[in-house]
Formats: C-alpha cells, sequence, structure tokens
C-alpha cells in the first residue's frame, strides 16, 4: 500500500491546526494524522512554532497611557464627536488615492475661487477709479468713454490731463491768431469742447433676422446713419450674418445704439473714444503756416522781377506749399468727419434653429461618412502625438534624462526605509 | 461597540480593557520605539471613539480593531520612511525590550525578522493576533488561498531559521531585527 498517496496535503494539516478546517474535512485529516506518523510530526512542527513564537512576550501597557486614553475619549465625547461623522479623521491615515482627491479638490476650490474673484476685483476696481473721476468734476468727458473697464478708465484720466494741458494751449495760438493782422483768411474757428473721434463695435444675436434687416434699414433712414460697407451671409442649414461698418452722427450715436441694441441680444459690445483735440490743433496750426507760406511767395511773385529762372523757382514753390495745404485740408476734412460721424461696427448673427426636415443623405451613406469621419480623425490623431513627440519627444528625453536618477534614487531610498521600518 | 456607539461610556471602557494589551502587542512586536507604540495605541483607540457613530456591524470588532490598527501602522511606516528619506532624519534603532527580553525571545525575533516581509505580516498577525485566514486575507488585500500558501511557506522558512545552531552568547541585533 502506498501511504504517500493518501497523505494530506501540508497545508491542510496546517489549517488543521489552524482550525480552518470544516468539521468534516477536520474530522478526515484528524483521523489521517492519528495513523501517519509523517504528519503527526508536521502538526506537531506547527505546535513547536507557536511554542517557541510565544517566547516573544510583550511588556504591559504602561498605566499612564490607559490614562491618558481614557480622558482623551472624555475629551472626544465631550465635543460631541461621537454623533458627528467626521471624514478627515486623520490626514496621516489617508491613502495616496484620498490625497490625490484631496490635492484635486483643494486645486478645483481654488480655480473657481479664483475664477469668481478676479474679474469681480477688476470691476469693483474700476468702478472707485470712475467714481473718484466723477468726484473731481470731470466726468463729463469720462462719460463719452467705456467705463466698464479699468484699462479705459486710467485711459479717461489720462486724457483728461492732457486735454486740460492741451486747451491752454490752444487758448494761447489762439490769441496769438487774434493779435496777428494778417489778411489771410483764419483758419476754421478752434474747437472749445475736446473732439472725440468714437468707434463702437457691437455684435447682436437675433431672432427674426429678415425683421431685423428691415429695422436696421429703418434705424439708418430716421438716424441719418448710412453703412459704409454692408455684408450678408446666408450658408444652408446655419445661422443667417450680417457684417457692417456704420457711420452715424455723433449727436445721435447714443439713440442709435439703443435702437440697434434693442435688435435682439446683446452678445458683445465694444466703445472707444479716441481724444483728436491735439491732431486737430495741429493741423490747424500747419495749416495756416502753409496758407501764409502761399501768401507770401504769391506777394513774391507779384511784386519782385528777376531772372526767369527765379520766377520758376519760387512757382514750383507755390505749387509744392499748394499741395501740401490741400493735403492737410483733406486730412483736418477728414479728421472732422470721424468726429461727427462715429464708426459702427455692427454684427448681426442669427439664433439659429434647426429646421426639421428630411436628411439628404441615406441612413448608409451617412453610417459610411461617419466611419470614414472616424477613421480620419483617430488618424489626425495618432499624427498628432507622432508630430507632438517628433517637436517635443527629444526635449522630453533631456529633462526625464536629467530628473531620472535622482527621482530614481530618491524613490529606492523611500522603498528602503518603509521595508526596514 | 453597539453600546459604546448608542453612548454608553462603560461600554468603551469594557473595550478598552479587553483590547488595550493585544493592540499594545501589536504595535510593539512591530516597532522599536516603544513611545510609538504607546502613541499609535491611542490613535487607535480615539479613531474608535471619533468613528464610533459610523460604525457598522459588518464583521468582527476584532477585525475592524485591527484593520484600523493595521492602517495606522502603515501610515505611521509611510510617515518614517519619508522622513528618513526627505527630511534626513535618523530611525531610531534603541530598543529597550531587547534588555528585557529573554535569550529565547530574542533568538525568535531574529528568526521573524528574517521572513519575507508580508510572510511575516501573515504569520504575526496569525500568530499573535489569532485572526484568521479570511480576516488576514481582508486586511491584507491577498487572495485566501495565497495568505494560506504563505503562511505555510513562512512556517517552514522559521522552522528552518529556529532549528539552525542559535549563536552564542548575547547576539547584536542589526536594525532590522530590532525593530521586528
Amino acid at each position: 500500500m502506498n501511504t504517500a498517496a493518501t497523505h494530506s496535503a501540508p497545508e491542510e494539516i496546517m489549517a488543521l491546526f489552524d482550525h480552518e478546517l470544516s468539521p468534516e474535512q477536520a474530522k478526515s485529516v484528524s483521523a489521517h494524522i492519528d495513523d501517519c506518523q509523517e504528519c503527526s510530526a508536521m502538526l506537531a512542527n506547527f505546535t513547536s512554532i507557536s511554542h517557541d513564537l510565544a517566547d516573544w512576550r510583550v511588556t504591559p501597557v504602561p498605566q499612564s497611557l490607559a490614562t491618558q486614553i481614557g480622558e482623551a475619549a472624555k475629551h472626544s465625547k465631550s465635543l460631541g464627536n461621537l454623533r458627528t461623522p467626521n471624514i478627515f479623521l486623520r490626514a496621516a491615515l489617508w491613502t495616496w488615492k484620498q490625497w490625490a482627491l484631496g490635492f484635486g479638490l483643494a486645486m478645483a476650490t481654488l480655480l473657481l475661487v479664483a475664477v469668481m474673484s478676479i474679474p469681480n476685483l477688476y470691476r469693483s476696481h474700476g468702478t472707485a477709479q470712475t467714481a473718484f473721476l466723477a468726484s473731481q468734476g470731470k466726468s463729463g468727458a469720462i462719460a463719452s468713454l467705456p467705463t466698464a473697464s479699468h484699462d479705459a478708465s486710467r485711459e479717461a484720466l489720462s486724457k483728461l490731463q492732457e486735454r486740460q494741458a492741451l486747451a491752454e494751449q490752444l487758448q494761447r495760438s489762439e490769441s496769438d491768431m487774434q493779435m496777428s493782422t494778417s489778411p489771410i483768411p483764419g483758419p476754421p474757428p478752434l474747437p472749445q469742447a475736446p473732439m472725440i473721434a468714437r468707434s463702437v463695435s457691437l455684435s447682436i444675436i437675433v431672432k427674426d433676422f429678415p425683421a431685423a434687416r428691415i429695422a436696421l434699414d429703418d434705424i439708418f433712414a430716421r438716424h441719418h446713419a448710412y453703412a459704409a460697407d454692408l455684408k450678408a451671409s446666408t450658408v444652408e442649414n446655419s445661422a443667417r450674418s450680417l457684417t457692417a461698418s456704420l457711420r452715424v452722427p455723433a449727436s445721435d450715436l447714443a439713440p442709435t445704439l439703443a435702437e440697434l441694441k434693442a435688435l435682439g441680444r446683446v452678445q458683445e459690445e465694444t466703445q472707444n473714444g479716441e481724444e483728436v483735440t491735439q491732431q486737430h490743433a495741429d493741423l490747424v496750426a500747419r495749416l495756416k503756416n502753409s496758407r501764409e507760406t502761399e501768401q507770401r511767395l504769391q506777394a513774391i511773385l507779384a511784386n519782385r522781377t528777376g531772372k526767369m529762372s527765379d520766377v520758376l523757382e519760387v512757382e514750383q514753390e507755390i505749387s509744392r506749399v499748394r499741395g501740401e495745404v490741400e493735403s492737410m485740408e483733406a486730412e483736418l476734412k477728414n479728421l472732422n468727419h470721424r468726429v461727427d460721424f462715429a464708426s459702427v461696427n455692427l454684427t448681426l448673427n442669427e439664433e439659429y434653429q434647426a429646421s426639421l426636415g428630411i436628411p439628404p443623405l441615406s441612413a448608409a451613406t451617412r453610417l459610411r461618412n461617419a466611419v470614414v469621419s472616424g477613421f480620419r480623425n483617430a488618424g489626425e490623431t495618432l499624427l498628432g502625438i507622432l508630430l507632438f513627440f517628433a517637436e517635443y519627444g527629444l526635449t522630453l528625453a533631456i529633462w526625464l534624462t536629467i530628473f531620472a536618477l535622482p527621482v530614481f534614487l530618491l524613490w529606492r531610498r523611500y522603498r528602503r526605509s518603509l521595508a526596514s521600518i | 461597540m453597539q453600546q459604546f456607539a448608542q453612548g454608553a461610556t462603560d461600554a468603551f471602557s469594557e473595550l478598552f480593557e479587553r483590547y488595550k494589551q493585544p493592540i499594545f502587542a501589536f504595535f510593539r512586536r512591530r516597532l522599536a520605539d516603544p513611545a510609538h507604540a504607546e502613541e499609535l495605541t491611542q490613535e487607535t483607540f480615539l479613531v474608535i471613539v471619533r468613528g464610533a457613530s459610523r460604525y457598522q456591524p459588518r464583521a468582527l470588532f476584532r477585525t475592524y480593531l485591527y484593520a484600523i490598527a493595521f492602517k495606522i501602522l502603515r501610515a505611521h511606516r509611510r510617515k518614517q520612511a519619508f522622513r528618513a528619506t526627505f527630511l534626513g532624519e535618523r530611525k531610531s534603532t534603541h530598543d529597550p525590550a531587547a534588555r528585557d527580553a529573554t535569550d529565547a525571545g530574542l533568538f525568535v525575533r531574529q528568526a521573524v525578522a528574517k521572513l519575507d516581509r508580508t510572510d511575516r505580516e501573515i504569520l504575526m498577525l496569525r500568530e499573535f493576533e489569532e485572526l484568521s485566514y479570511a480576516e488576514i486575507a481582508g486586511l491584507l488585500h491577498l487572495p485566501l488561498n495565497t495568505v494560506r500558501s504563505r503562511l505555510f511557506r513562512a512556517r517552514m522558512a522559521l522552522r528552518g531559521l529556529l532549528q539552525a545552531p542559535a549563536p552564542s552568547a548575547a547576539p547584536k541585533l542589526t536594525e532590522s531585527e530590532e525593530r521586528a
């Protein structure tokens, strides 16, 4: 009889020793052990090991520890922690997943707070500056400028200071001009109020595009505005849009804008005011000088006699100065036009509503197109990954090489420390 | 534990009296510094107190208790390893308990320290904490059969180590042996 074939597995004997077998198994293995010396010796080994391990004794718990725990428990209870679930039991008990989650949540909260608070800070700062300017009694000029943003307010302040200096300069030049007794026709009167060339950008979403188009023409007619450039686009199965560059009389700008905004929902609005008083004053002064020069040259030509070459030279000079005068007059006219007519860049977008219609393509064709598109997208993605590594792979490899060794050494040291504790 | 969760203070006293020594021994056998063992014992019972309201009797209280103790021990080890690695703190090597232990006890400690880390943990949880295979498997996140085979391997290895000729006089423990 082959007894080895009937031996219990050593792990079964160990399980019997540890009382981990079911009653039936335990009975069977026990019966075998009673008859088998080898298995009996194995069981004796386990008993011996347990006996040896029992020599590893531990000192009793210090009495001070029991007192401390009792007091700590009372303290915790007095705080009512027994009834309050506390998810942050102790940070040291967190796993790396909990740490990662906590860190992620903290960063998300920080980002959210930053996103919410920064625009408010900018807004309150801009409002405070505007209020300060208004309190200085100079809000009239500021009111014509966009006051919502911080940059605009700062720009308004600097322009206000420039304007004061310019007004003084203009007063001086005006008095000088009045003192002169020149017969030359005087330049246009100098502006008393600041000259501002305004430009507005407006983006509006309208529900009824045709009605908005008609209303737009009506607004043009009533406010004597005109479109310097207008482009309307209608693409199938998409929203219609209109882009126009309008010229609106400056005096009618506010009501025109109000009516334009009433066409639909304002998506974006930007207003700018460019101070051109200085530019205008310079141009007027230069024009005056050129006209005086022309006048003197005319006088020379009329009163003096000389060589023919000198006469021709004077005529050439007169011609050059006349050209300059005309150029400056055109520039002045353009400047006045910019001041008189505000520029409005208008964009009207239709609020697109998909219409219910029979799809032009069959389901099979659409499916095929989708598959082709999917393959193309997958290809593009793979190509993008390849391009990324082609572009940055070498740099990444360099940085990895630089950091890999220290990180590896630290990690190995950490693992060794962990294993040795 | 359920009575304690419902507010019976005496129940905690009874729990503490019953488990203070096993939990202290659990930490003491695994840590070199007895002060750390005391600290972690205290921490374990405080976690029990704080988490009493959320306790659900899905397993034996003993399993719940050792699971907390084991988590605290792992957190402590990670913290110590981190400090030793990145902050350069020196690990404690002084073990006053070694002086009080008998020669036989020291010999056993030496032998246990030579076992594989997981095998050693399984063996200690079985022999000292007397956890069942299923409880050990749950605690260490290992399959039941793995626990059984590793326990068998650990016992066989320990038998070999204990049967080897013992060192002559007062053996000088290495750092890891002292901790074990």
